[in-house]
């Protein structure tokens, strides 16, 4: 009886602590104002930079659009981000498969070796490549002492050594997405698939294969985003020619000073991004990578 | 019975199970199953979770490998025959429909499978079997977009379309509502009549395995408990497991003290009766037993009355009453022992909790009973 008399009486003297959401929104601020301080109030400044940097004017954007530079450095950073992803799905599915169907012990040891590069620093990897791929780096010492090549292949600073590093730097987090997409497809779908006529091949083209398809554009969006904004890996990998717009956006802000033209460069790479996430969102659903409900 | 006559002329394939055993990891699921499914019967495989009967499902299905024992389809080994080439309708119990593919679609996927029917011909099979589940009208919509039980007709549809010659069934009704539940229990039993394949069932309701099957093959701790028609599961049980699992029973520890030619006389905690004990049940004074009375066999009556021959009768206090509808249940402290009994609407009036009154019943409704095959723990496992 105390109790429901407590519970009747509590609304009188509830504090405002005892209001739904307010407890929520006091956890949240630490967090909220941590974003505001350190990444919206740089990006508005990044925003206001990109308009104002020499009297108030769009210029800086339309020097963006028109310049022949701009278009050719986002052609290869649009080429080797899409070329990245792509080879990135199409290695990670296997591994994220194999991930699927083992369990226990064979699982834990994939996901190691998997996880294994993804905590060596970015910098390191793409370094490590360096080491690899060199005039008198392991491959190619390899490949002439065993007589295959005479000189030293060219390796390095190419297209090749870009996506290489990149899709390496990539595979991790593409597995990791499918695997968590594999892993919410029902298994007994592809029992009833067998037991309905289908063979393992069949089952898995009929039924796993279009199910999983959620987890590979999931990972392509996130990937491919991702790409788009690699800096130190074509810096260290590439030549010239393989120039994308993160280190043009660098090469802008550091070398020439020129803030405003960085900033704008900055803010068009941003809404290009968004763009793809809000498209990406509106027909897929988000939601689901995170392990939300089917829409 | 005459079900399992009327569907012999049909199609249906005879499974025969032959000393079947499979362990996971050292553990045994099951262990030496073996039983005949006869031609277009539909047989139920019942017993509570763990006692293997979902392990023996998809040993026939080849989902797993047996480690020791043989199945025929029609006399013929499939030990070696994979899932997609036995031929085999199989209903899940989560109804695995494939959410990317229409109704439509989830009908006709045995047919794209395994037959090399014309597209039209396939469109007028799948036509037939939402006709026959009652779907026509919902053949372009998607899983997500139905009803439990509309998934549930869709599940059906597909794993008859190609008229397989046995189907499996995996607790289909068990994420269904009562009401909906004897709805498809008769929609079940009608298609089963109308396509006359045969039918493995596995469930853990046993009201639903009496009310469906031609044979129940009950199942526990991985063996067969018994095997036979629903009416003599009910009526004579192997043990004090089948008792106990199937219908509602009184269970008492005995121990036999005589056996005459009119019955065999027990001790209980609450007196001492005279029983029959059934032929398969060879028992000697001394030996402990299980006597079953089924409820609705006894018969609560407010004085004593002479004794009528051939009737029992104890006297006891009602501990326990509750009004279920058509029936008062209740339960009466006779000694030590606790009895549980069926009383009819009418009569269920006169009656009240503490009140004294008298059970008497037929000698030849008590049966004498041995524990279950793996002993007298069971009967502690049996019961939720």
């Amino acid at each position: 009886m105390t109790a429901i008399a407590e519970y009747v009486a509590a609304p009188a003297r509830r504090s405002v602590l005892a209001r739904p959401h307010v407890v929520p929104a006091l956890l949240l601020l630490p967090c909220l104002a941590w974003i505001a301080f350190f990444f919206l109030v740089p990006l508005g400044l990044m925003c206001w930079r990109s308009l104002a940097a020499n009297g108030f004017s769009l210029q800086d954007y339309a020097t963006l659009f028109t310049s022949p530079l701009y278009a050719k450095v986002m052609l290869t950073t649009l080429k080797a981000a899409s070329l990245a992803t792509a080879l990135a799905l199409l290695l990670a599915y296997p591994v994220a498969y194999a991930l699927t169907m083992s369990g226990g012990l064979r699982r834990g040891l994939i996901l190691v070796f998997v996880f294994i590069p993804y905590w060596v620093d970015i910098i390191v990897r793409s370094f490590s490549w360096l080491i690899m791929l060199g005039d008198h780096g392991l491959i190619n010492k390899a490949l002439i002492n065993l007589g295959i090549v005479r000189a030293p292949l060219e390796l390095l600073y190419n297209t090749f050594s870009v996506l290489i590093a990149m899709v390496q730097i990539l595979l991790p987090l593409t597995i990791v997405i499918q695997f968590g997409a594999m892993l919410r497809i029902d298994r007994t779908l592809v029992a009833a698939a067998k037991i309905h006529g289908a063979s393992p091949w069949q089952a898995f083209r009929t039924v796993f294969f279009p199910l999983s398809l959620p987890g590979v554009y999931g990972a392509g969006l996130l990937v491919f985003v991702l790409s788009l904004g690699f800096y130190v890996t074509p810096a260290l990998l590439g030549s010239p020619r393989q120039t994308m717009i993160a280190q043009t956006i660098m090469v802008e802000a550091s070398d020439l000073l020129d803030w405003g033209q960085a900033s704008a460069a900055g803010f068009v790479l941003l809404v290009i991004t968004t763009t793809i996430a809000a498209i990406y969102n509106r027909y897929f659903s988000l939601d689901r990578l995170w392990g939300g409900s089917e829409p | 019975m005459d079900r399992s006559a009327q569907s012999a002329v049909s199609s249906g394939a005879q499974v025969r199970l032959r000393k079947l055993s499979k362990a996971y990891g050292g553990l045994a699921a099951i262990d030496g199953v073996s039983f005949d499914v006869p031609a277009g019967a539909f047989v139920s495989l019942l017993g509570p979770s763990g006692s293997g009967k979902t392990t023996t499902l998809n040993l026939i299905a080849g989902f797993l490998a047996p480690d020791a024992g043989d199945i025929l389809m029609d006399e013929r080994s499939v030990a070696d025959v994979p899932p997609h080439k036995r031929n085999i309708g199989m209903v899940f119990q989560s109804y695995s429909l494939f959410p990317h593919m229409t109704v439509a679609d989830n009908v006709g996927f045995p047919l794209r499978m395994r037959s090399k029917l014309s597209r039209q011909a396939a469109q007028k099979r799948i036509a037939e079997m939402l006709a026959l589940v009652q779907l026509s009208h919902l053949g372009a919509r998607y899983p997500r977009q139905l009803s439990g039980g509309q998934q549930q007709r869709v599940a059906m549809a597909r794993a008859l379309v190609s008229a397989p010659r046995l189907l499996l069934m995996d607790e289909p009704l068990g994420a269904l509502d009562k009401k909906l539940r004897e709805q498809m229990q008769a929609e079940i039993r009608r298609i089963h009549r109308s396509v006359g394949t045969t039918v493995v069932y596995v469930t853990h309701d046993q009201s639903e395995a009496l009310t469906m099957s031609d044979l129940v093959v009950v199942m526990h701790h991985g063996r067969i408990a018994q095997i036979g028609t629903p009416r003599a599961l009910y009526e004579s049980p192997a043990d004090a497991f089948v008792a106990d699992f199937i219908g509602d029973s009184n269970l008492l520890a005995a121990s036999i003290i005589e056996s005459g030619r009119e019955g065999c006389k027990v001790k209980m905690h609450g007196g001492t009766v005279v029983a029959t004990l059934p032929p398969s049940f060879a028992a000697a004074p001394g030996a402990s037993a299980f006597l079953l009375i089924r409820p609705e066999d006894m018969n609560v009556q407010l004085q004593a009355c002479a004794q009528s021959d051939g009737r029992e009768q104890l006297t006891g206090v009602i501990t326990e009453l509750s009004f279920h509808g058509d029936v008062f249940k209740l339960a009466v402290a006779v000694g030590d022992d606790v009895l549980k009994a069926k009383v009819a609407r009418e009569q269920g009036g006169t009656l009240a909790i503490g009140r004294q009154v008298i059970l008497t019943w037929r000698r030849d409704a008590a049966r004498l009973l041995p524990p279950a095959g793996g002993g007298a723990s069971a009967i502690e496992t049996a019961t939720p």
